[in-house]
């Protein structure tokens, strides 16, 4: 049986692996699984970053010239260009497949740093500024002590998690600048609550286990200046 | 078919390809290179000396792998020649800032520098991965490397950059 050390370096190296022994010990092992999820969001963003506007690197020149010769495709290509076209619709339709709920998604990353909530050391300045200066992201002096800061996968996207010290007790904030939403979403699962309300630059999310989340939630929210 | 036909028929398969194949190859030297003078010169350089070998690729569906093999040659001689100096990394980055740029995201235009400030031995094995799906055997083909080390190279890969981007090392259980 595979353990959790042989999964993460099997998986490190290439997330998208599957088998036998990599599903029994996902099964088995729900932070490993998450670790391959966080993997493969990562690849997802990579594959992304390394996509380059070609039209940026590209002059024209003498290549550009010789495909002026061409006048009709050679039949190969045009079967690779139906693959790649068939793996374009098939990532485009595995990507508009509907995704767990943004209240799902929360809640499972919240569960997944389960630790994130019980520090009581602040977060260095320096440390918190790492987390939130390349959003241009600053927290007001309403905000509150952060015992806990991180840069996170979230939905293929780095954001800040971060957890925050309130009187009655600590909250989950995580910074959605790539998620819109229209009006709050509120969350209830498993004795935490939640609200996702729509901001300046997408949403914040802020996930605890108080009654009054709502006035906690507001404060937050307001001392948040979320930049350009 | 005659002489005259089969030249025609030779170059336009071969500018189908340059047109087909060409901003991957420009995106995979420019990664390379972390320069995108030096892309557009070994990618031009390379293509020349595609054409001249043209006949040599038995099977056009492997035309891309084939190229990518050229453009790293190619890309080495370029290095050799040059003789390039040890590079400063933010000056790259400022160099090519508006490629690396990306409007309203933030965490996208982190990771491209962070690939761009990732050491050549695990960022070229990971951009044939995610950018040109490779498998991890024909990484190892690619590059002349043992199968071993190359999943080495990319789990470091990714764990430097996991590092450089400040994500949460491991899970917490």
């Amino acid at each position: 049986m595979m353990n959790c050390l042989e999964f993460r370096r099997h998986v490190g190296a290439e997330p998208t692996a599957s088998g036998a022994e990599i599903d029994a010990h996902r099964a088995q092992c729900p932070a490993c699984a998450r670790y391959q999820d966080e993997l493969r969001a990562m690849d997802a963003l990579i594959g992304r970053a390394l996509a380059v506007d070609a039209a940026r690197l590209h002059k024209p020149d003498t290549a550009v010239a010789l495909t002026e010769i061409t006048a009709r495709r050679p039949r190969w290509l045009a079967l690779a260009a139906s693959i790649v076209i068939g793996i374009s619709v098939g990532l485009a339709l595995w990507i508009s497949l509907p995704r767990p709920s943004l209240a799902r998604e929360v809640f499972d990353h919240v569960a997944h740093e389960p630790d994130a909530m019980s520090g009581t050391a602040l977060v260095a300045p320096a440390e918190l500024a790492g987390v939130l200066d390349p959003y241009g992201t600053r927290l007001r002096p309403g905000f509150g002590d952060v015992t806990y800061a991180r840069r996170c996968i979230f939905e293929w996207r780095v954001v800040p998690h971060l957890v925050v010290q309130t009187p009655q007790g600590p909250v989950t904030v995580l910074l959605l600048r790539h998620r819109n939403v229209s009006e709050p979403v509120r969350l209830a699962e498993q004795g935490y609550v939640g609200v996702v309300l729509p901001a300046p630059r997408g949403s914040i999310a802020i996930v605890g286990q108080q009654k009054d989340l709502d006035g906690i939630a507001r404060q937050i929210f307001e001392a948040v200046d979320w930049g350009n | 078919m005659n002489g005259d036909e089969r030249g025609t028929d030779r170059q336009q398969r071969f500018a189908t390809l340059c047109e087909t194949l060409r901003p991957d190859l420009l995106r995979f030297a420019f990664w390379l290179g972390r320069d995108r003078q030096l892309a557009e010169d070994v990618v031009q350089e390379a293509l020349l000396r595609a054409w001249k070998s043209f006949d040599a690729l038995a099977e056009e569906g492997k035309a891309k792998s084939w190229l990518l093999t050229i453009v790293r040659r190619e890309f080495a001689r370029s290095f050799e020649r040059k003789r390039h100096e040890l590079t400063d990394l933010d000056a790259l980055v400022a160099a090519e800032a508006d490629v690396l740029a990306a409007e309203d995201d933030a965490g996208l235009a982190e990771m491209r520098e962070a690939l761009f400030r990732l050491d050549d031995e695990y960022r070229e094995p990971l951009m044939l991965q995610v950018m040109m799906g490779y498998s991890t055997q024909e990484i190892a083909d690619q590059m002349g490397l043992q199968r071993g080390a190359v999943l080495t190279r990319l789990f470091r890969a990714r764990a430097h950059l996991r590092q450089e981007l400040g994500i949460t090392s491991e899970p917490s259980s």
